[in-house]
């Protein structure tokens, strides 16, 4: 995302310098120590087991001409899962930010929550559904008489629309706040002098919002050219590899092809780097536009009894990616063997009593909770520091260390975790193995996510507030804590939550770097799909959604409740 | 089910193995013996210091096992020694191999047993001196081909075998594959799954098959675009909800455990045998519970051990011990005609081949 930057007025006391200084190098530090290892790797031609390498070269990368199939597979899907996406953002952003359709503070409220679901999931439930001889929708399908099957899942398009079901929600939010900072004067000019409404939408709208939606296409590319989980449930039955999963088995194999496989996300890397470049330049652009914008308020369109057949949109683009998937997970979940059409005989609760009663799974859930309260409260501390060395201090070299934090955008999380591994191993404090490695892990590859959305309510918030406070005489620590952080506060939960939600389900980099006593859930919830069975996965995965609900309902309550002390 | 000695050529195999064993840093030397004798402990005898290893309080264990199976294997152990806390990292044999000899490569020692289910992997491991030699008192109720070579790095903790096996709702028994040439009927083409490179059973069935049928059978095998799945359950997943109508690589355990779920699927034994594959559990070098991780491989080697591994329906391995009793259902180990790799050298020099060959087939 852009955000607008000014010249820095003041000048840097030497306590911000040195603390702002010290989190910039620690956090480029920790991006750009894997990252070594990972180039490394990849130019490792010589014996793979050899640490460091004996031999250089670019034959790994030279050697990934054999796997243009791969590579175009991960173009297509990710174009196509782009599209749909876009699709689906752009059309329910339009609705709830440009009519009059009813509901609409509740319907985006309920547009994030696809974001909390996650792909993963999605991928499970949707592979319950649309298998094409076992899914539940073709299981109906030909008990009503059809013939073979109505859908599949198992393709390249079923991975596509799954992926772009669940990216849909950060397509929504991304080219929702464009469309809120566009002044409807010019849309309703153009209904003024006689132009349809779907006229207006595609020719003043659309072209408005152009930018917004491009830079959203890129972003929202970048994420489907690394994203792993929807791939990996549904295109492995039918022998369909993207990068990420190719990689993925690459490195599970006897013996193991890591530098082929280390190549291969390093030209990833190069990839959505890329597209990242270019996708911030172009919401650089943007920044400027909608700071402008702001000077007019932004109205809704009356779109008449149109607003229902809006309405039914919206509610079935929620229905297809959060209430159909999650009513599966459960009906799958009391199942011996997931049938649409079940015996009596085939209901159990054994699922949950299996997933309650493993040690294995309990400690895992344990750990996952106290990964992400410490994810996202060290998350939210550490970067909002940097979001403020960035975005408002304005520290020398602060363009670089921006670059840097937001590398780990660029590089699949499983293949940051390659490099992680390596690094860490070798690190002379001996965090390999516990849960510190995985905090240090997860605050690494949230760094982007922490930032962005720290920076987007750090920049809405006036610079001369904090300046008043200097100009008392407020030091630097007591101007962050008495007016920087309470002004930020709602933004800051929001943030907290992301990074609580975000680290108890990081699957990539977790699969990799768990030790004997440290290990998280949602890589045993994927194991279990492979290796146990779905119905017990399906358990396990109700089993941290709701526990995951019930740590975000307590801290919203807890917060709310300070607020109100406060008051 | 058709009857047959099992493994009655894997002494010989041992031995011309031996040619190539030779080379290996610790072949020849001779076997450790402790100084004291060995304590019996609940049913089991040890020569490890049980109050040690209790002392050690930890138990870390690798494993290829799915999770319910490596979590079950810790618990039993646990349960008969609650004094030990167990941990446990479970990977694909691949990514288990790359991780264990990663970190021993950065000097770090954190894993006191690791159990793999190929043996390639062992060997390749036990090359680098990662086994520590310990002469077990429960070694002698195991045939000499079902230690290393030489004794004492690891022991066959039991033996996964695989026939073939069908969705009963989608093909008919008079339909269904007998042999194993069965397969190669176009009529199982887009309708039948084996597993992914990374399995030890699917190498030695690639192995054995080419030694049966030559290496045409898999040609012809790979024109019938099988699905390729990591683990056993998943093949009879599948089956059980009519995905696939045939697996060609459909692994025992894994049927007793559908058929007790009510799946309805059937278990072929074709004649000419069924591949099999050990999984092979030792005490890795300079394991830092030393006494603990003695404990666990006596523990596993026992009879005790054995019931859990034999018993557990995450598990289902037959066992090799000697006195062994029957499977849950009621059959044991050499009721069936196995098929293992006879010269070792051979074996594990075509497994390279075998990855490609096996990746390629199935679009990587």
């Amino acid at each position: 995302m852009g955000f607008a930057r000014a010249r820095p007025i003041l000048r840097v006391p030497s306590t911000q310098t040195l603390v702002g200084g010290a989190v910039a190098v620690v956090a480029a530090a920790l991006v750009l120590y894997p990252i070594y290892f990972l180039f490394q790797a990849a130019l490792n031609v010589g014996d793979p087991e050899a640490k460091p390498p004996t031999d250089y070269g670019f034959d790994n990368f030279v050697n990934l001409g054999q796997y243009g199939e791969i590579l175009l597979n991960t173009v297509t899907v990710s174009l196509a899962a782009t599209v749909l996406a876009l699709l689906f953002g752009f059309v329910t952003a339009w609705i709830l930010s440009r009519t009059n359709v009813p509901g609409r503070h509740v319907l985006e409220q309920l547009m994030a929550v696809p974001y909390y679901v996650t792909p993963l999931l999605g991928a499970f439930a949707w592979s319950l559904l649309g298998a094409p001889e076992s899914g539940f929708v073709n299981q109906v399908w030909r008990a009503l008489g059809g013939e073979d099957h109505l859908i599949d899942i198992a393709t390249p398009w079923g991975i596509a629309w799954v992926m772009a079901l669940f990216e849909g929600s950060v397509a929504f939010v991304m080219i929702g706040a464009v469309m809120k900072s566009m002044d409807p004067a010019l849309e309703e000019a153009s209904q003024i002098i006689g132009a349809g409404r779907l006229r207006t939408m595609l020719r003043i709208t659309l072209p408005l919002v152009a930018p917004g939606v491009l830079g959203a296409a890129i972003f929202v590319f970048a994420e489907m050219l690394g994203s792993f989980s929807a791939a990996l449930v549904l295109g492995l039955p039918n022998r369909f590899y993207v990068v990420t999963t190719a990689m993925y088995q690459l490195v599970s194999q006897y013996p193991p092809r890591i530098p082929l496989a280390a190549a291969m996300g390093v030209s990833l890397f190069a990839v959505m780097f890329a597209m990242l470049f270019v996708y911030r330049r172009i919401v650089t652009r943007r920044s400027y536009v909608t700071i402008t914008g702001k000077a007019f308020r932004p109205r809704v369109m009356d779109v008449g009894a149109l607003r229902f057949v809006l309405l039914a949109v919206c509610v079935l683009y929620i229905l297809l990616s959060v209430a159909l998937p999650l009513l599966t997970l459960v009906y799958a979940s009391v199942q011996k063997i997931a049938v649409a059409f079940p015996a009596a005989a085939n209901w159990t609760l054994d699922n949950y009593r299996t997933a309650t009663t493993m040690n294995a799974v309990r400690s895992a859930l344990a750990n996952s909770l106290i990964l992400g309260v410490a994810t996202a409260t060290i998350g939210v501390v550490v970067m909002g520091l940097l979001a403020w060395i960035i975005y408002r201090a304005r520290l020398p070299g602060s363009g670089v260390i921006e670059y840097i934090v937001m590398f780990p955008q660029a590089v699949p999380r499983l293949v940051f975790a390659f490099g992680m591994m390596w690094a860490w191993l070798i690190f002379p404090i001996p965090i390999y193995g516990t849960l510190w490695l995985l905090l240090i892990a997860y605050l690494t590859v949230f760094l982007p996510l922490g930032i962005r959305t720290i920076a987007g309510v750090m920049l809405q918030v006036d610079r001369t507030l904090e300046e008043s406070a200097q100009m008392c005489g407020a030091p630097w620590a007591y101007r962050i804590r008495t007016v920087t952080m309470p002004l930020l506060g709602p933004g800051l939960i929001a943030a907290w939550l992301l990074l609580f939600i975000a680290g108890v389900r990081e699957l990539g980099a977790s699969i990799l770097l768990m030790g004997p006593y440290a290990k998280v859930i949602t890589p045993a919830i994927v194991e279990s799909w492979f290796a146990s069975s779905a119905e017990l996965t399906a358990a396990m995965a109700l089993i941290q959604t709701i526990v995951v609900a019930m740590a975000m309902t307590l801290f919203v309550a807890l917060t709310r409740r300070a607020q109100v002390v406060r008051e | 089910m058709p009857a047959n000695k099992t493994n009655g050529s894997t002494r010989r195999a041992v031995l011309k193995a031996g040619a190539v064993l030779a080379a290996l840093p610790l072949a020849g030397k001779a076997f450790p013996q402790p100084a004291r004798a060995p304590t019996k402990v609940l049913d089991f005898h040890t020569y490890a210091d049980v109050a040690k290893a209790e002392a050690e309080g930890q138990l870390v264990f690798y494993c290829h096992e799915n999770e319910a199976g490596t979590a079950a294997i810790m618990e039993g152990f646990g349960k008969d020694f609650p004094k030990i806390k167990t941990g446990y990292v479970r990977a694909q044999t691949g990514a288990l191999y790359n991780k264990i000899v990663s970190e021993r490569a950065a000097g770090r020692f954190d894993v006191d047993v690791i159990q793999l289910s190929d043996l390639a992997p062992a060997l390749d491991f036990q090359k680098k001196g990662g086994y520590e030699i310990y002469a077990s008192p429960e070694a002698g109720a195991y045939a000499p081909e079902h230690l290393s070579d030489p004794p004492g790095a690891f022991f066959w903790a039991g033996v996964s075998f695989a026939g073939i096996a069908y969705s009963k709702a989608k093909v008919k028994p008079e339909d269904a594959p007998k042999t194993w040439k069965d397969l190669l009927d176009p009529r199982w083409r887009n309708a039948m799954s084996c597993k992914i490179s990374s399995s030890g059973i699917q190498f030695v069935q690639w192995y054995m098959f080419r030694k049966l049928y030559g290496p045409d059978y898999w040609k012809e095998f790979a024109k019938q675009r099988p699905r390729a799945f990591d683990s056993r359950v998943q093949l009879f997943d599948r089956l059980a909800k009519g995905d696939d109508k045939v697996t060609a690589i459909g692994e025992y355990a894994a049927y007793v455990l559908y058929k007790e779920k009510g799946a309805d699927v059937a278990f072929v034994a074709p004649a000419d045998g069924l591949p099999a594959t050990p999984l092979l559990v030792g005490m890795v070098s300079k394991a830092p519970h030393a006494e603990a991780a003695k404990l666990f491989v006596d523990w596993a080697m026992s009879g005790r051990g054995q019931a859990f591994y034999q018993d557990n329906p995450n598990l289902i391995y037959g066992s090799l011990r000697k006195d062994a009793p029957p499977m849950r259902t009621g059959e044991r180990l050499r009721d069936f005609k196995l098929l293992s790799p006879e010269d070792y050298a051979d074996y594990m020099a075509s497994r390279d081949q075998f990855s490609k060959e096996w990746a390629a087939m199935l679009g990587l």
